[in-house]
């Protein structure tokens, strides 16, 4: 067991972290004060993930679309009982949640965290499915996908996703369709399982109210040692470019929303966190509510005060999306079109560019204000693999330069589609 | 932690909690109204623009440029209803100065920045700035119009009006959108004096250390105010009609949505609480544990206890074709509970759970203005401790009874246009 006590020397926070003898890498953060504990264990398996092999496949295996989040769901359910009631004897808020490239199982509570920690490393380490309990959980994630079809948020997105991606899987929802999860069986999830849920692969995050040796003894106890299975993902080749600048659909909806996003390149482990800190940093320039054009976007009644963006980064793909409402999304994007341009020629100004810099700092000095935070930043840089606190030391030593180069190099024009959800019955 | 509330003037409280783990400072300040559909839209706007721009910082742009320029402070308005009471607040956050990293007093330049948008707005010739308010009042008309874009917070709201159809709580704490409308400049700064001048307020201060210099600030502001308020009734029981009232929406959706309000003339305000973690508040609630996973009926089945209003809401999403037989199902758990079917797993269960959100409080700045707010609205004076002992008290029989006690008053289903899907 290597133990390794990681500080942040900006913010004067550290965390202690162990790679563990079963092959786990383990953050802990002690937080005198706080009553809550969060623990988060997490494995780099999201719906992207698709076509894998081990050393000890001659063949990539290729699985149906949604299955690492179908995977989610039954892992909840022991061969004695649900995973819930082994939870409601001790008071926890549980749950769990896939993404594109990652699959979460977390609790949070004020007491009996010990046993809380024993039933999450328990219950992650003994799979358990059956056809029947299969076939009944088609059902329910059926109606999860019947939900979700309605959220305009999620169709904008998803919509975005599939007009910018050709062949990576990040074009998929997250949780298939009812075809794909119709082809799901229980030999596939074990088979899912046990590749991408070796202990080589997955990470336990622990903050607030907890004692490192504590937390360690359990590990000790529960972790099961994994050789390291040599795991291999690939995706499709991904060309440069898009595949239709716009789309639009229709929906009963109270007001038109868009998502406008521009394709960026791909990028992978630290260099990914520096460019997303600069992707970050950009859209904040680009959306502060101070500059000319936000604001003359806001006074033409073109956006409101919720227009903002997100840096969405992960393995094998990369974009930063501007969002909101608006009766002209497609005005709003002429707006963002002519002002990256224009920075793209003049550069940003120092001025703003410190300012923002400076906000960007103190945000993230807040959110070590929190214990679910400060959880989701330790498990998330590792799964990225970086430091859980090298995003505070990148933002600190960027550069307006850095900025510059990443508009002008990564913001194209004619890599950006633009999703609108239409209100029916609407004026365009 | 040290806690302590003082009062500042006539019906205005302040709370300071001085927790030093916290890296951040943050204010809040609630004022209290009865809520009249005639003024909702204008109060809302009202507070709205003091988190627009100021007399010191005129302009939506000078005012955020400020609050980047000090680590990204947070500046914010708020509008909700708790019953028949319109709370809005305004609130900020800011790092503690000790984290600046040239040596800035954030705390100060903070404070008087938060005191010159309360006290000292944006305002000409008895207006608010037209600039800023025309940003403000778009913003709350298309947050009107977006509320349909939710579907399941859409039903609530839906449901919520038709249980109590004929009392303030029908109404949105935002006004329609012809009422947001009609609001002016002018209209939007006389609902800010009338505000200032009548209603209850409660400000909360809640840092690392206590601090004299800022209730001295809200004291001395509020002394030159003209002060004539009453204290609200924060608790206004809903009465069941005599028969249960159905309304049926239909929408182009691939998930219908169905919500049961049922209302209850019991005092016993702990043994409802228990009594709806019970049924519908958790993955180990019978709610969720038979419509969804034992039977499959329905993707999401919740429930939720409004004290204000003495009401149950129960929602939940699910396909037409079992709307009738997930309802029979709900109608049947709370059965159960009336007739005594609760285990001591389920008991506990629920006591445990609301231990832990109760432990929770104090981990973030807002859990213990939003908690000790609720209580003062109670008029409750109690600690989260003492809370989760009355929970603790609770008796199987109290919470048979508090189940027979809710009557079913209203249902609402948003379903499928026939031919969409």
């Amino acid at each position: 067991m290597v133990k390794n006590v990681i500080t942040s020397k900006v913010a004067g926070e550290s965390c202690i972290h162990v790679k563990h003898d079963s092959g786990l890498d383990i953050y802990i953060c002690e937080m005198p004060g706080f009553s809550t504990v969060e623990a988060i264990l997490g494995t780099k398996y999201g719906s992207v993930n698709t076509m894998f092999r081990t050393a000890g496949d001659e063949d990539f295996t290729t699985v149906p679309e949604g299955i690492a989040h179908f995977l989610e769901h039954k892992l909840f359910e022991n061969e004695d009982c649900g995973v819930f009631e082994l939870y409601a004897k001790t008071g926890a808020s549980a749950n769990a949640m896939t993404s594109f490239d990652r699959t979460c199982y977390l609790f949070g509570c004020s007491k009996n965290y010990t046993e809380n920690l024993r039933i999450l490393l328990d219950f992650v380490q003994k799979p358990y499915f059956t056809q029947e309990t299969v076939d009944k959980e088609q059902g329910i994630i059926g109606q999860e996908i019947q939900m979700t079809s309605d959220s305009p948020e999620w169709r904008v997105f998803f919509n975005m996703l599939r007009c910018m991606y050709r062949s990576h899987p990040v074009r998929i929802d997250i949780a298939g369709t009812q075809e794909s999860i119709a082809k799901i069986d229980a030999p596939l999830l074990y088979k899912c399982y046990d590749t991408f849920y070796n202990l080589n692969n997955m990470a336990l995050s622990i903050a607030g109210n907890v004692r490192a040796d504590e937390v360690l003894a359990i590990c000790d106890e529960l972790l099961r040692p994994c050789e390291d299975n040599g795991l291999e993902t690939v995706f499709p080749d991904e060309p440069d470019g898009i595949i239709q600048p716009e789309i639009r659909e229709k929906q009963h909806i109270g007001k038109t929303i868009f998502n406008l996003g521009y394709k960026c390149r791909p990028y992978s482990g630290e260099e990914r966190l520096r460019m997303s800190m600069a992707a970050s940093l950009a859209s904040a320039i680009l959306t502060d509510a101070s500059t000319d054009m936000f604001v003359s976007l806001l006074e033409s009644e073109l956006i409101n005060s919720g227009f903002g963006a997100e840096v969405f980064f992960g393995d094998g793909w990369s974009a930063l999306i501007f969002s909101g409402e608006s009766d002209s999304p497609e005005k709003v994007r002429d707006a963002l079109f002519a002002e990256i341009e224009r920075i793209s020629r003049e550069g940003v100004d120092e001025a703003i560019f410190r300012r923002i810099k400076r906000s960007t700092y103190g945000l993230l000095i807040r959110e070590l204000n929190n214990v679910d935070a400060v959880a989701n930043i330790m498990l998330n840089g590792h799964l990225d693999g970086v430091g859980p606190y090298d995003a505070i030391d990148i933002v600190s030593a960027l550069t307006a330069e850095d900025i510059n180069n990443f508009i002008k190099n990564e913001l194209r024009n004619d890599n950006t589609v633009l999703s609108v959800i239409e209100k029916e019955g609407g004026s365009q | 932690m040290r806690i302590n509330r003082t009062e500042l003037g006539e019906n205005i409280g302040f709370t300071s909690v001085a927790d030093e783990k916290f890296k951040t400072c943050s204010v809040y300040v609630r004022f209290m109204t009865p809520l009249d559909p005639e003024n909702a839209a204008a109060n809302s706007l009202a507070v709205s623009s003091l988190s627009a721009s100021s007399s010191a910082l005129p302009s939506v742009a000078a005012l955020n440029e400020r609050l980047s320029s000090l680590y990204g402070s947070a500046l914010g308005s708020f509008s909700r209803k708790r019953g028949d009471i319109q709370i809005l607040g305004l609130s900020a956050s800011w790092i503690c100065s000790r984290y600046a990293l040239e040596g800035e007093d954030v705390e100060s330049e903070m404070l008087s920045l938060f005191r010159d948008c309360l006290f000292s707005p944006d305002v000409t010739d008895g207006a608010f700035s037209a600039a800023s308010f025309r940003i403000t009042k778009n913003d709350l008309l298309d947050h009107i119009d977006a509320e349909m874009n939710n579907k399941r917070g859409y039903a609530l709201d839906r449901a919520s009006e038709i249980a109590y159809a004929g009392e303030p709580a029908e109404f949105s704490c935002c006004g329609t959108r012809a009422s947001a409308e009609a609001v002016t400049p002018e209209s939007a700064y006389s609902a800010y004096l009338r505000l200032l001048s009548t209603a209850q307020i409660e400000i909360y201060y809640v840092a690392p250390e206590e601090s004299k210099a800022v209730p001295e600030m809200f004291r001395r502001e509020f002394s030159a105010i003209e002060r004539r308020s009453q204290k609200c009734t924060f608790r206004a029981v809903s009465p069941a009609k005599s028969e249960p009232v159905t309304v049926t929406e239909e929408m182009d959706v691939n998930q219908c949505k169905t919500v049961l309000a049922f209302k209850s003339d019991s005092d016993d305000i702990y043994a409802m609480r228990v009594m709806s973690a019970i049924l519908g508040e958790t993955p180990v609630s019978k709610l969720f544990v038979n419509v969804r996973e034992r039977l499959s009926l329905c993707y999401y089945c919740a429930c939720r206890y409004s004290p204000a209003k003495n009401t149950l809401f129960v929602d939940s999403g699910v396909e037409k074709a079992n709307i009738e037989a997930a309802e029979t199902e709900i109608l049947r758990q709370l059965d159960e509970i009336r007739n005594g079917n609760v285990t001591e797993d389920e008991l506990e269960s629920a006591f445990l759970v609301l231990d832990n959100s109760l432990a929770a409080v104090g981990d973030t700045p807002s859990s213990y203005s939003s908690w000790y707010f609720e209580r003062f609205c109670d008029g409750i004076k109690i600690d989260p401790k003492q809370q989760s002992e009355r929970y603790r008290e609770v008796t199987k029989e109290r919470i048979i009874a508090a189940a027979r006690s809710f009557r079913l008053d209203s249902r609402y289903y948003m379903t499928v246009t026939e031919g969409c899907k």
